[in-house]
C-alpha cells in the first residue's frame, strides 16, 4: 500500500521536521567525508581535498531547502509562519484591523443569520420518510380558488388513481379540552388510518391506527402530540391507555407522537377518520360538503409530480361530468409538501438572501479598498523583499494569509452577531408563519458561515495581493514619486470598487423603496371596517348542553348583554367570521326570481351570522336600508343584509331592499326558507387587504341555525387588551368550562395579514441602510485618499492661481463621477432585478420611476455629502506646504 | 573528458533506481556507481542527487534505512520497493522506445 507509507512519510516530515532535517544533515556530512577521502586517495593533500569537496558540494542550505520542498511540507510550514506574521502586522495597526474585522463581521453575520432562515424553511429535511415524494392535494373552484376535498371525492380519487402508493384524507378539527388550569381549545387532524405510516412516522409511545378505524362507529381514540402529552399528562409514560376529555367526550389515548413531528397546521391531537365520521355522518356522504380538509399522498417511485398532476386532472374532469351539482368545474391542485410548508415565503426569503449577498459584496469591496491603501504603503517593503529573492507567489500567499486571518476573526465576530440576529428574527417572525421550523445556528449554517469566510477572504484579499506583487512595483524602488504607474493603476481599481459599491447600494435601496411604497399602499387600503380599538376572540360551544339551538342562542345573548354592560365597552357584537383571518364560510344562495344558473355557477357568497351590533361595532358602512335590531329574533320573519358587490352584480338595476334569497338550492329536501333583504352594507376586505372583495351576505344569528362557534367583537374607548380579563370573567360566569381562544385586536390582525411583506421590508430596509452606510464610507475613503495623493498637484494648481472653487469642483467632480456612474449602473441592474420581487409588491410597478428617482437622488446627495469633507480639506491646502512636500 | 551532461529529472530518477536495483546503496555510492559505469560521462551533483532521492522516497519508489557503511560510519541506505521495481521496468521500456526512435530519425541520412 504505497499510499499508506507515503502518508506516513509526509506526516513524519511534517511532525518531526527538526529530526528529519538533522538526518539530512548527517547524510550530507557523510557524503562530504567520503568525497574528501576519495580526493585524498587520488592524491590531494587533506586540506586541499577538503576545500575541493566542500566547493563542489555547493550550498548545503539550498540542498536542504530543495529536499524539504520535495517533501512538500513547506506549504503548511509557510502558512503557519504567514499566519504568525499576519497577527504581528495586524497588531501593529489596530485601527485598520478593528475596522476591517467589524465590517466583515457585519457582512458575514448578516449572511449567516439570513442563511439560517433559508435553511430552516427551505432546506432543512422534513421529519418524514422520503419527504420529496409526499404531495398534498386539494380541490379547486374557478370562482373561489382553492377549496377542501369532500370525502366521497377523496374515496374516488383513492380508487381511481394509480400515481400514488398511499393516499390519506386529512381533516382539520378542533376541540375544547378540559385543561389543567383553564379550559383550552386545541386543534388537530382527523385522518385516514394510514396517515402516519404513509409519512413514515412512528409513534413515540403506544400504537398507530388500525385500518379498521376508518369506519364510522370507531371507538374514540386519539394520538397526542409530544407537547400536549407533556403539558396535559406531565410526560407520564403510563399515559397510554388513559382518557382525555375532548368536547365533553372521553377519548382513549393510544399513543404519543414523536417530539420532532411537524405538520403544516398546529396538531395537538390526531384521531382516526372513523371517529370523526361517527359525528359527521352526513358530511361524510355529501359530495358537495367541503369542510376543512386536504388529501396527502405518496407518489409511486418513478412517477413525477407533473405526471401525477396530469392523472388527477383527468380524474377530476371525469368526476365533474359525473356529478355536475357537486363537482362542476372542480379541479385539483397538487403540490409537494415542502411547498405547503414554505407557503408564500419563498420569494421573500430568496430576495432577502440575494440582498444580504449584495451586502457582503459591498463589505468585501470596502475591505479590499482598505487593503489596497495599506498595500500602497507597503510597496516599498514588498519591493525590498522581492529584491532579496522572495518569490512573488510567496509574498502574495503571505498577504492572502493576512486576509484569511482577518476573515476568520471577522467570521467569528459575525457568527456572534448572527446569534443575536437570529434571536431578533425569532421575535420578529410570528411562530405560526414557520409551521414548526426552528431558526437556529446549526451545523449546516455554521458550515455556510465558514464557506462565506473563505469566499470573502479570496474576494477582498486576492486583488490587493496580486496587485502589490505586480512587477511594476519594482519601479517603486527606483522612482521616488507618488505618481507611479502602479499607483494610478491602484487608484483606478479603488475607483472601480467605490463605483461598484454605489451600484450595489442603489439596487438594494431601490428594492427597499419599492417595498416601502407597497406596504404603505397596502396599509392605506380601506378595509371597509374599523380596526382600531376592537378586540376579537373566538368561542366554540361543544359541550353536550349546547346541542340545541335555544341553548346556544341563550349563551350568545347572555354573552352579548353582559359584555355590553362592562365598563369601557362601547359596543359588543358577535360574528361567525372575522375579517383578515383564514376562517371563511361560503355557500350557494338562490336569489328569488333569478334565472336558474348552471350547476356549479350559483352565487357563492361568504355568509356571516351576526348580532345586531356587528355592523356598527366594526364600523362597516351601511349604504341602504337598515341593519339588524334586537327584534329580528327567532320569532320574527327572516331577514338578511347583502354587500355592495352582491348588489352590483345581481341587483344592478333594481333596489335589493325587499327582494328575497335563500341558502342552498330550491327543491332540496327542506322547504325553501326565503330571507328578505333589509339592508346593503359596504364591501369589506374579508380575504386580506391585497385581495379583492367578495360577495357577502349577513343574517341574524338568532334566526335559522344558531352557530356553535362565534367571534366576540368588543369595541372600547381604551386599550382593548385591558378588557380581556373582565371578558374572561363574563364568560366564566356563564359557563366556567368554556374556553376562549384566538384573542387578538383587529389592529394586530391587520398587521399580521401583511406580516410577510412587513418583515421583508424591515430586513430589506436594514440591509439597504447598511449598504448605504458602507458605500458612503467607501466613496469617502476613495476621495479622501485621492485628495491626499494629489496634495502636491493641488498645491501647484493653487500656486498657479486656481481658485478654491476650482479645487472644490475638481474633488466634487471626481466624487460626482463615481456616484453618477455607480447610480447609473445600479439603476440598470435594479431594473433587471426588481422584477423578481413582483409578487411581493402591491399596486407598485417593479419599475416605479418615483421610487427609482427618489432613491437615486438620495444616494447622490449622500455620496456628495461624503465627498464634501475631503473637498474642504483640499480647499484648505496651503500651496507652499504642499509644494515643499513630496 | 568531455563536459559532463546535465541530466533531466526523469532520467536521473531512472538511473538512480537502476543503480540500487541489485543492492541497496547510500547516496555517495549511488553517485560513484553512476559515474563509474558511465565512464565519467554522467556526474551527478549532490544538489541534484539528494533532492531526487527525497522525491523518490516521497513517491514511494524507494525506501531508506540507516545502516553501517564500509568504513563503520552511519549512512542512509536506499533500496528499491516493489512498486519502484515496477516503475523502473516501465521507465526502462519507455526509454528504450524513445532512444530507438530518436536513433532512427538521426540515422537517416
Amino acid at each position: 500500500m504505497r499510499w499508506a507509507s507515503k502518508l506516513f512519510l509526509r506526516l513524519k516530515s511534517l511532525l518531526r521536521r527538526n529530526a528529519v532535517d538533522a538526518e539530512l544533515g548527517d547524510e550530507l556530512r557523510f557524503h562530504v567525508e567520503r568525497q574528501i577521502t576519495a580526493n585524498v586517495a587520488s592524491g590531494m593533500s587533506p586540506s586541499e581535498a577538503r576545500r575541493t569537496a566542500l566547493r563542489e558540494f555547493g550550498g548545503v542550505d539550498q540542498i536542504r531547502e530543495e529536499c524539504a520542498d520535495m517533501r512538500q511540507v513547506n506549504w503548511l510550514q509557510d502558512f503557519a509562519q504567514d499566519v504568525r506574521y499576519a497577527f504581528r502586522l495586524l497588531r501593529k495597526s489596530p485601527g485598520f484591523t478593528a475596522i476591517v474585522i467589524l465590517t466583515l463581521a457585519l457582512g458575514i453575520g448578516a449572511n449567516t443569520a439570513i442563511f439560517s432562515v433559508v435553511y430552516s424553511i427551505l432546506l432543512a429535511p422534513l421529519p418524514y420518510r422520503n419527504p420529496s415524494r409526499i404531495v398534498v392535494l386539494n380541490e379547486t373552484n374557478p370562482k373561489v380558488g382553492n377549496v377542501s376535498v369532500s370525502y366521497p371525492n377523496f374515496l374516488d380519487w383513492r380508487d381511481q388513481s394509480r400515481s400514488f402508493s398511499q393516499m390519506t384524507d386529512v381533516h382539520q378539527i378542533d376541540f375544547n379540552l378540559a385543561g389543567v388550569t383553564q379550559p383550552e381549545n386545541i386543534s388537530g387532524y382527523a385522518v385516514s388510518p394510514n396517515f402516519l405510516s404513509m409519512l413514515g412516522v412512528h409513534p413515540y409511545l403506544g400504537r398507530d391506527f388500525n385500518p379498521s378505524e376508518e369506519k364510522s362507529g370507531t371507538a374514540p381514540v386519539v394520538l397526542l402530540s409530544y407537547s400536549l402529552w407533556q403539558s396535559h399528562f406531565g410526560a407520564d409514560p403510563s399515559a397510554v391507555g388513559r382518557t382525555i376529555t375532548l368536547d365533553g367526550k372521553s377519548f382513549t389515548t393510544i399513543g404519543v407522537l414523536p417530539a420532532n413531528f411537524r405538520s403544516p397546521d398546529k396538531t395537538d391531537v390526531i384521531e382516526p377518520i372513523g371517529v370523526w365520521a361517527t359525528d359527521h355522518s352526513d358530511d361524510i356522504r355529501d359530495r358537495g360538503e367541503r369542510g376543512d380538509s386536504v388529501v396527502m399522498a405518496r407518489l409511486v417511485p418513478g412517477v413525477t409530480i407533473s405526471q401525477a398532476r396530469g392523472e388527477m386532472d383527468g380524474i377530476a374532469a371525469r368526476l365533474a361530468k359525473e356529478y355536475p351539482t357537486a363537482n362542476d368545474q372542480c379541479g385539483v391542485r397538487l403540490q409537494s409538501i415542502r411547498d405547503v410548508f414554505v407557503g408564500d415565503l419563498r420569494p421573500a426569503i430568496l430576495i432577502l438572501f440575494g440582498a444580504v449577498l449584495f451586502v457582503l459584496l459591498i463589505v468585501c469591496a470596502n475591505v479590499a479598498n482598505l487593503f489596497l491603501v495599506r498595500g500602497a504603503t507597503r510597496t516599498k517593503e514588498v519591493a525590498l523583499r522581492i529584491a532579496f529573492g522572495a518569490g512573488r507567489g510567496r509574498i502574495a500567499r503571505q498577504m492572502l494569509a493576512e486576509s484569511f486571518v482577518l476573515a476568520v476573526l471577522g467570521g467569528i465576530l459575525g457568527v456572534g452577531l448572527a446569534f443575536g440576529g437570529v434571536r431578533g428574527m425569532g421575535q420578529l417572525i410570528p411562530t405560526d408563519m414557520l409551521s414548526g421550523a426552528t431558526i437556529s445556528l446549526n451545523g449546516m449554517v455554521l458550515l455556510f458561515a465558514g464557506g462565506i469566510v473563505v469566499l470573502a477572504a479570496f474576494i477582498f484579499g486576492l486583488a490587493p495581493a496580486i496587485h502589490a506583487t505586480n512587477p511594476d512595483v519594482q519601479s517603486e524602488l527606483k522612482e521616488g514619486g507618488r505618481t507611479t504607474s502602479a499607483g494610478t493603476q491602484q487608484n483606478k481599481l479603488r475607483l472601480v470598487l467605490a463605483t461598484a459599491e454605489i451600484a450595489l447600494a442603489l439596487v438594494l435601496m431601490a428594492g427597499a423603496g419599492l417595498m416601502t411604497r407597497s406596504l404603505y399602499r397596502l396599509l392605506s387600503v380601506n378595509p371597509g371596517f374599523r380596526t382600531d380599538h376592537v378586540l376579537t376572540m373566538e368561542m366554540d360551544l361543544r359541550a353536550q348542553q349546547y346541542s340545541t339551538d335555544s341553548a346556544r342562542r341563550n349563551f350568545w345573548q347572555q354573552l352579548l348583554d353582559r359584555t355590553r354592560a362592562l365598563p369601557g365597552v362601547e359596543g359588543s357584537a358577535l360574528g361567525t367570521v372575522v375579517p383578515l383571518t383564514d376562517d371563511h364560510s361560503r355557500g350557494d344562495i338562490t336569489i328569488e326570481g333569478m334565472p336558474q344558473p348552471r350547476p356549479g355557477s350559483w352565487p357563492h357568497p361568504d355568509y356571516h351570522k351576526v348580532s345586531p351590533g356587528y355592523v356598527s361595532t366594526l364600523g362597516i358602512l351601511l349604504l341602504r336600508g337598515r341593519t339588524f335590531t334586537d327584534s329580528d329574533n327567532e320569532n320574527a320573519p327572516l331577514v338578511g343584509m347583502i354587500n355592495a358587490k352582491l348588489a352590483r352584480e345581481f341587483f344592478a338595476h333594481q333596489d335589493p331592499i325587499g327582494k328575497r334569497f335563500m341558502f342552498g338550492h330550491p327543491g332540496e329536501a327542506n322547504p325553501p326558507k326565503w330571507i328578505t333583504i333589509v339592508g346593503v352594507v359596504n364591501d369589506t376586505k374579508l380575504y386580506g387587504l391585497a385581495n379583492p372583495s367578495r360577495l357577502e351576505v349577513y343574517v341574524p344569528f338568532r334566526q335559522l341555525d344558531v352557530p356553535g362557534y362565534m367571534n366576540l367583537l368588543v369595541k372600547s374607548a381604551v386599550d382593548p387588551a385591558a378588557l380581556i380579563s373582565s371578558i374572561r370573567g363574563v364568560v366564566g360566569s356563564i359557563d366556567k368550562n368554556q374556553p376562549i381562544f384566538a384573542i387578538s385586536t383587529m389592529d394586530d390582525l391587520r398587521s399580521q395579514s401583511v406580516s410577510t411583506r412587513r418583515i421583508t421590508l424591515i430586513l430589506l430596509g436594514a440591509f439597504s441602510l447598511l449598504a448605504l452606510v458602507l458605500a458612503t464610507i467607501g466613496i469617502y475613503g476613495v476621495i479622501s485618499y485621492s485628495v491626499a495623493q494629489r496634495t502636491h498637484e493641488i498645491g501647484i494648481r493653487m500656486a498657479l492661481g486656481a481658485q478654491h472653487r476650482t479645487v472644490l469642483g475638481m474633488v466634487l467632480g471626481q466624487g460626482g463621477k463615481i456616484a453618477l456612474i455607480g447610480i447609473g449602473i445600479g439603476i440598470v441592474g435594479a431594473l433587471g432585478l426588481t422584477r423578481l420581487m413582483a409578487s411581493l409588491l402591491f399596486s407598485v410597478s417593479a419599475y416605479d420611476p418615483v421610487t427609482f428617482g427618489g432613491v437615486a437622488i438620495l444616494l447622490a446627495m449622500v455620496a456628495l455629502a461624503a465627498c464634501y469633507v475631503p473637498a474642504r480639506r483640499a480647499m484648505r491646502v496651503d500651496p507652499i506646504v504642499a509644494l515643499r512636500h513630496e | 573528458m568531455t563536459k559532463p551532461i546535465d541530466l533531466v529529472q526523469g532520467t536521473l530518477d531512472m538511473l538512480i533506481l537502476k543503480t540500487i536495483a541489485p543492492e541497496p546503496a547510500h547516496g555517495w555510492a549511488i553517485a560513484q556507481r553512476i559515474r563509474q559505469i558511465s565512464n565519467d560521462v554522467l556526474q551527478v551533483k549532490q544538489g541534484a542527487l539528494y533532492p531526487a532521492l527525497h522525491r523518490l522516497e516521497q513517491q514511494g519508489w524507494i525506501k531508506a534505512e540507516w545502516g553501517e557503511s564500509e568504513n563503520n560510519r552511519r549512512a542512509k541506505y536506499y533500496s528499491l520497493t516493489r512498486a519502484g521495481r515496477q516503475y523502473l521496468d516501465r521507465e526502462h521500456a519507455n526509454w528504450e522506445r524513445l532512444s530507438a526512435a530518436i536513433g532512427l530519425v538521426m540515422n537517416t541520412a
